[in-house]
């Protein structure tokens, strides 16, 4: 146990001194467009076209617009305010999340806010939070009493371990979540993701990324339930 | 040190086996990838049944009966007391009657028998039976050949009728693996059309899985993916469900939305807080009381 314990607290320093500088690459704004194709076992086979924004107003405050419109006629609005605070070691931050997803097929809304705290070194990133869910039937009658459900605690985590130092001009990340860009997920779904970038040129980055959900885990039978195929570019100010 | 290793090794042998063992309800590879069937496997096999015996129409001679429901007794070959009583109740009452079990019968390996002992199982076309959704407990360990060696189907439905008057539909899903999959969901997705046109009195589904997550009472239980949470409560809407009856979270809930009743019950399970059992007067108007087991 000693040794397992000596082990675990060694990569962790090693992983604090690597992390330095926090220069995480974000200083600029960016601007996103990504394709993707998604699968899973309830919607099928459908696309998806990612438009993000990532704008950093100062080294203390950023903020993330995000847009997806889903052939599966789901289109959902994500905003994301995010305060940091540079640290000797590492960026601490405070996830602010507020996601619109318009179901259009089955005419639902479903509403969502988040706020979580994140650090960040280097090599890994750790998120966690609450966020409370509000869904809503489009039809409903304003004389009705039974217009929304509300799930007012879910808690939100997100791990993400990658390969390079985040400015590094490419880098490849893999991450356990239940939240991603475009869906807040209950707490015992969680979604696999691996991440990757390739800066081309000094304004233009290639994204590529793939995602597994799979369903029942946690005390249920689990099985695989869907994945999607992220590929697109950034263009940084 | 020689010492502390080999107290180690012992402990990590004694928890590995107390997993493994019979009396054990921990699947632990079952938690990250299902070891038996998944949903679409079990659904063929259960339609395959279903196409193979007669369609399950039941007369309950009257328009006013009860439904008797209950869900995750989780029995033991030594820990089956509420589950004697409910089905003593249900066997005793002398209105026309139909009973249902919403999943997890069983808590672990080698207790089906003792279920259909208790049950007394004989076959889902009587009136006098009880019908039965598997839950994740039934499916852990590969258990769904066992389940389905008595009980033949997940997936199924039946009506019921006063004579030549249809009354009520009843639909059961396998949520086992907190999805229907593809296959189960185009099924549901038909019959649902077909019936609602065929003047049913109401349309209840029961299954095991759950839908909504208002606290935490539901603990460590997952439940549908958001996908599907939209997909199914628009589909049970669309078509004029009435109520949709779930176990799984051990601790009762109501929810409507979209004008279907979600009712969640409480666990049937010895030796645990809030048991309770409902009972659904099925008249012009659904009447539901919850009771409680007696301690």
């Amino acid at each position: 146990m000693r040794r397992i314990f000596t082990t675990l607290s060694g990569v962790l320093l090693a992983l604090t001194i690597f992390a330095g500088n926090p220069g995480f690459g974000d200083r600029g704004y960016r601007i996103s467009v990504m394709g993707e194709y998604s699968y899973n076992t309830t919607w099928s086979h459908h696309g998806n076209l990612d438009v993000q924004a990532l704008l950093p107003f100062n080294p203390y405050f950023e903020m993330e617009a995000k847009i997806q419109f889903s052939t599966a006629n789901v289109y959902t609005e994500v905003v994301q305010l995010r305060p940091k605070f540079t640290l000797p070691v590492g960026e601490m931050f405070l996830e602010t999340d507020l996601m619109y997803r318009a179901v259009a097929r089955n005419r639902v809304s479903d509403f969502t806010a988040g706020l979580g705290v994140g650090y960040r070194m280097d090599y890994v990133s750790v998120t966690l939070g609450l966020f409370a869910r509000m869904m809503s039937d489009w039809g409903r009658s304003w004389y009705a009493n039974e217009t929304y459900v509300v799930e007012p605690f879910n808690v939100m985590y997100r791990i993400e371990a990658f390969c390079r130092p985040q400015n590094n001009p490419w880098n490849l990340s893999f991450c356990v979540s239940n939240v991603d860009d475009y869906q807040m997920e209950r707490v015992w779904q969680p979604l696999f993701m691996a991440n990757a970038y390739y800066d081309v040129v000094d304004h233009w980055r290639l994204n590529f990324g793939v995602q597994c959900k799979p369903t029942g885990m946690f005390h249920l039978d689990a099985t695989f339930y869907g994945a999607t195929f992220r590929t697109g570019f950034t263009y940084k100010f | 040190m020689i010492m502390q290793k080999k107290i180690y090794y012992i402990a990590l042998a004694l928890v590995l086996s107390a997993c493994a063992s019979k009396d054990s309800s921990l699947d632990i590879a079952g938690m990250f990838s299902s070891n038996g069937e998944p949903v679409d496997v079990r659904f063929k096999q259960s339609k395959a049944y279903n196409d193979s015996v007669d369609e399950i129409h039941l007369n309950v001679a009257s328009d006013n009966y009860t439904v008797y429901v209950c869900t995750d007794s989780h029995i033991t070959r030594k820990s089956h007391k509420n589950l004697d009583y409910f089905m003593a109740q249900y066997k005793a009452a002398e209105s026309p009657k139909v009973a249902v079990h919403l999943g997890d019968l069983i808590n672990a390996q080698q207790n089906f028998a003792c279920a259909d002992s208790i049950l007394h199982f004989a076959g889902q076309t009587v009136a006098d039976t009880i019908f039965v959704t598997p839950g994740n407990h039934d499916l852990y360990f590969k258990q769904w050949t066992e389940f389905r060696s008595f009980f033949k189907t997940g997936t199924y439905w039946f009506d019921t009728n006063n004579g030549d008057k249809k009354l009520d539909l009843f639909i059961c899903l396998d949520s086992g693996d907190g999805t229907l999959g593809v296959d189960q969901m185009n099924w549901l997705r038909t019959l649902l059309a077909d019936k609602a046109k065929e003047g049913y009195r109401r349309i209840i589904v029961f299954t095991h899985t759950h839908f909504w997550k208002l606290d935490n009472s539901q603990g460590h239980t997952s439940n549908y993916s958001m996908e599907e949470t939209y997909e199914l409560t628009a589909l049970f809407a669309k078509h004029g469900v009435e109520f949709v009856w779930c176990g799984h979270q051990h601790a009762r809930q109501s929810v409507i939305f979209k004008g279907v009743n979600y009712l969640v019950l409480d666990a049937t399970k010895d030796e645990e807080s809030g048991q309770s059992y409902m009972t659904v007067n099925m008249g012009e108007s659904a009447i539901y009381h919850y009771h409680n087991y007696p301690k």
